[in-house]
């Protein structure tokens, strides 16, 4: 009888222990309860909104690797919210605008998409933009049949479609066919592909080796730089070394490309040089001046909005934009913002459309039958087509007097 | 005695993940329970890491390397369509022993892929191996040489997945398809399936912590403390130093591999941001404030922060916000925030009193601050 409780006196000072151990627990554990709670309500608290307003979320890498697309996107779909607010909204709704920063991150994006959607209850979300993101979330929105309408371009976005998500920006694919289409029309059949070592380069790579054919056009010669090269005379005295080529085609979005042009008209190569729409940033023609006079790119046209003629039907949209943004942020505006505001108003006028009503399935109707005037394009949706741009959304362009210009 | 009190937090642990599921459930919130399933994944990277730094003391700033390794291999194997390659005599061989799964995605189209079992055990299987190949000459590193070289590592991993084509390079891989890893169990991210999965993935922390609690109070746990404490030390009484920093470091890049599985059929794609330094950093700032050697302080950390970065709380500033709290942790709180000593100075407010162990406690904590 007397074992156990011997037993018991032992155990004494290892229960208190136990205890203390117990109660620090519990008191590390409502810090933490107090916490949550704390921080749930907070975040129930925020999102709160009126009953009519329209909900849209917007998924963008602000930071991060593609920041230089996030940025000007996050601005114009700010600038573009405050503004319809202002002039009353979607037939007397407000458009609520959530916007999350991915930082470029495929999980994040994931994660975001799925608070949007049934949290926030967001009617449609913008973005991501970039193609990785746009790919991890695809299937959420269509099982979720949510709107999403991205600003990214890969055409593995909407094909195969599913039926409520989109995309802005024209197919890479298109621009490569501007370039051969030109290089027809000038009797060139023998050309040089040089790439920036960067996704949009090796993608620009595939589609300039795989289309070459169609048009009767030889690759000869292949090359692939680094993004951060300062000094590209080895490739040009490469491709120099080949007397049959009679046009360089330098596809590239990094500042790297400049580099390259330069070179050439230093060795005193002058055979036509082309461009990607990579290559639309008013920054890279400043740093490369007098090299880059007369190259030939083609970008949408954004980039010439100044100079398009009156009747041009997308001559009122990009000048309301180029001077909005311009005149608000201070920057020259790029191509990139266009897809979002493409993205933004393409969601407006389908809303409007239908009468203000937030009716997905009738929304989505209403996008797959709309002809759209955008920054991008003129945009003509089908239930098969949810990308909208043909290759009229390209201009072949150029550079003259330190400027972008129509090519003749 | 030892053991009881170990089990009451794991007890405690398993109570609250529960109680938390009861209440997203009856508020009507249960949407908080993806983020915090995604938290347990990356939170089972971090407990693993907390023994490798806080108890082996040996740093890794690669392990987001073995979470992509996981990840990406099961991807990979799991979405790259083998239908074409169905004459070729390997791929044929495969599929006659049901390694192969024949299923339609959700536009209709037939793949022919790995069947996600045997592609998550091969993931896991890889990263044992690499930490194998690599933990042995790493290992002999210490200090900065051995943070240098894995994150070396980590780059290289990153640089790899950047450039192979099989991997998606900057795009990553997407539509992971969800599966049943038991029968009636599915691994997934639908939105119908999130409370199993909820329990999935806590299980899992779960069934980690009670693996590295008891890892940590067996003799190879004292052996990993004497090595922290001085590796000439322990090689003299006799230890195999370099034999326990190896399984360390290859058990907790198991652990970080298996969670790049999971979250990648829960998510249904990977990037190659999971793979990128920052991650690797993120993962040991967690541990840095959860207290070195702090298994619950690094459990409890990383769910919290985890938590709030994956619902943008942080907004623009989240990498920042991380290597913030490193760079404050280490400035001012050497052993985590809960080697601060807070909850015994509220214990000592709340009781009124003072127990004889806090104060002491106490002292030594403000002593070394001084130091």
């Amino acid at each position: 009888m007397r074992g156990p409780e011997i037993h018991d006196r032992q155990q004494q000072p290892v229960n208190k222990e136990e205890r203390e151990v117990a109660k620090r627990f519990i008191t590390s554990t409502l810090a933490v309860v107090v916490a949550l709670a704390a921080m749930i309500t907070l975040l129930i608290s925020s999102t709160a909104a009126e009953a009519h307003d329209i909900k849209v979320g917007a998924i963008i890498a602000e930071t991060g690797p593609a920041a230089f697309l996030g940025k000007p996107e996050a601005k114009t779909l700010q600038m573009l919210t405050d503004q319809i607010n202002a002039a009353g909204g979607i037939n007397g709704d407000k458009i609520e605008l959530i916007l999350k920063d991915s930082g470029g991150k495929k999980e994040n994006a994931v994660s975001f998409a799925k608070q949007l959607i049934e949290e926030d209850k967001v009617f449609a979300i913008l973005g991501p933009s970039r193609s990785g993101s746009t790919m991890a979330i695809k299937n959420i929105m269509e099982e979720s049949k949510t709107i999403l309408i991205s600003c990214a371009s890969t055409k593995k976005i909407v094909d195969p479609v599913a039926k409520h998500v989109f995309k802005t920006p024209q197919n890479d694919s298109l621009a490569v066919r501007m370039i051969f289409m030109e290089m027809q029309k000038k009797g060139i059949s023998k050309i040089a592909v040089v790439v920036g070592g960067t996704g949009f380069g090796k993608m620009g790579n595939m589609f300039l080796n795989e289309l070459a054919p169609e048009y009767g056009i030889t690759v000869l010669e292949n090359e692939t730089y680094s993004p951060k090269a300062t000094d590209l005379s080895a490739v040009v005295a490469k491709l120099m070394a080949n007397k049959e080529i009679q046009a360089v085609v330098n596809w590239s979005i990094v500042p790297a490309q400049v580099i390259l042009a330069k070179n050439m008209r230093q060795a005193g190569w002058d055979v036509p040089l082309f461009l990607s729409h990579g290559f639309g940033n008013i920054k890279y023609v400043q740093t490369g001046g007098a090299a880059l006079e007369g190259v030939l790119f083609p970008a949408g046209r954004l980039l010439i909005a100044d100079s398009l003629p009156a009747d041009h039907p997308q001559k009122e949209v990009l000048v309301t934009y180029k001077n909005d943004y311009e005149s608000k942020f201070n920057e020259p505006v790029s191509t990139f913002g266009g897809h979002a505001y493409d993205a933004l108003m393409i969601l407006v006028n389908a809303i409007k459309a239908v009468g203000g009503k937030q009716d997905t399935a009738m929304v989505v109707d209403a996008i797959e039958n709309m002809t759209f005037v955008g920054t991008g394009g003129v945009f003509k949706f089908s239930p098969e087509d949810h990308s909208g741009l043909k290759i009229d959304a390209f201009e072949m362009m150029t550079v003259k007097d330190g400027k972008f210009a129509k090519a003749m | 005695m030892d053991q009881v009190r170990r089990i009451i937090p794991v007890v405690f642990l398993i109570v609250f993940i529960v109680a938390v599921q009861l209440a997203t459930k009856y508020t009507g919130t249960p949407f908080y329970l993806t983020q915090l399933t995604m938290s347990a994944y990356y939170s089972l990277v971090v407990v693993g890491l907390c023994v490798l730094m806080g108890y082996a003391g040996q740093i890794s700033i690669g392990h987001a390397g073995f979470f992509a390794i996981g990840g990406y291999i099961s991807a990979a194997l799991t979405t790259h369509n083998l239908l074409e390659l169905k004459d070729n005599a390997f791929v044929s061989l495969l599929n006659k022993y049901g390694v192969l799964v024949l299923r339609e995605d959700l536009y209709g189209e037939t793949l022919l892929t790995v069947h996600p079992w045997y592609a998550c055990l091969l993931a896991i299987m890889t990263a044992v191996i690499i930490a194998f190949v690599i933990g042995g000459p790493v290992l002999k590193l210490k200090g900065h040489y051995l943070a240098m070289a894995t994150l070396g590592f980590g780059i290289i991993i990153y640089q790899i997945v950047m450039a192979t084509e099989y991997f998606g390079e900057a795009d990553g891989i997407s539509e992971v398809p969800s599966f049943n890893i038991l029968p009636g169990i599915e691994l997934g991210g639908g939105f119908e399936i999130r409370v199993v999965n909820y329990y999935i993935a806590w299980g899992l922390v779960v069934f980690g912590i009670i693996i590295l609690q008891n890892l940590i109070h067996s003799r190879v746990g004292r052996a990993l403390r004497s090595i922290h404490g001085s590796e000439e030390a322990a090689n003299a009484m006799g230890i195999h130093t370099s034999r326990y920093k190896l399984y360390t470091f290859v058990l907790s890049a198991a652990f970080a591999a298996i969670a790049g599985v999971f979250l990648t059929h829960y998510n249904g794609s990977i990037g190659p941001s999971e793979a990128g330094v920052m991650k690797s950093v993120r993962y040991v700032a967690i541990v840095a404030v959860g207290g070195m050697a702090h298994l619950w302080g690094a459990l409890i950390m990383s769910v919290i922060l985890n938590f709030l970065s994956l619902r943008g709380v942080f907004g623009t500033y989240d990498d920042a916000v991380f290597g913030a709290i490193l760079i404050v942790i280490m400035l001012f709180a050497p052993e985590g925030i809960l080697g601060l000593g807070i909850f015994q100075k509220l214990k000592k407010i709340m009781s009124g009193g003072v127990s004889g162990k806090t104060p002491e406690l106490q002292e030594s904590k403000t002593g070394q601050k001084q130091v």
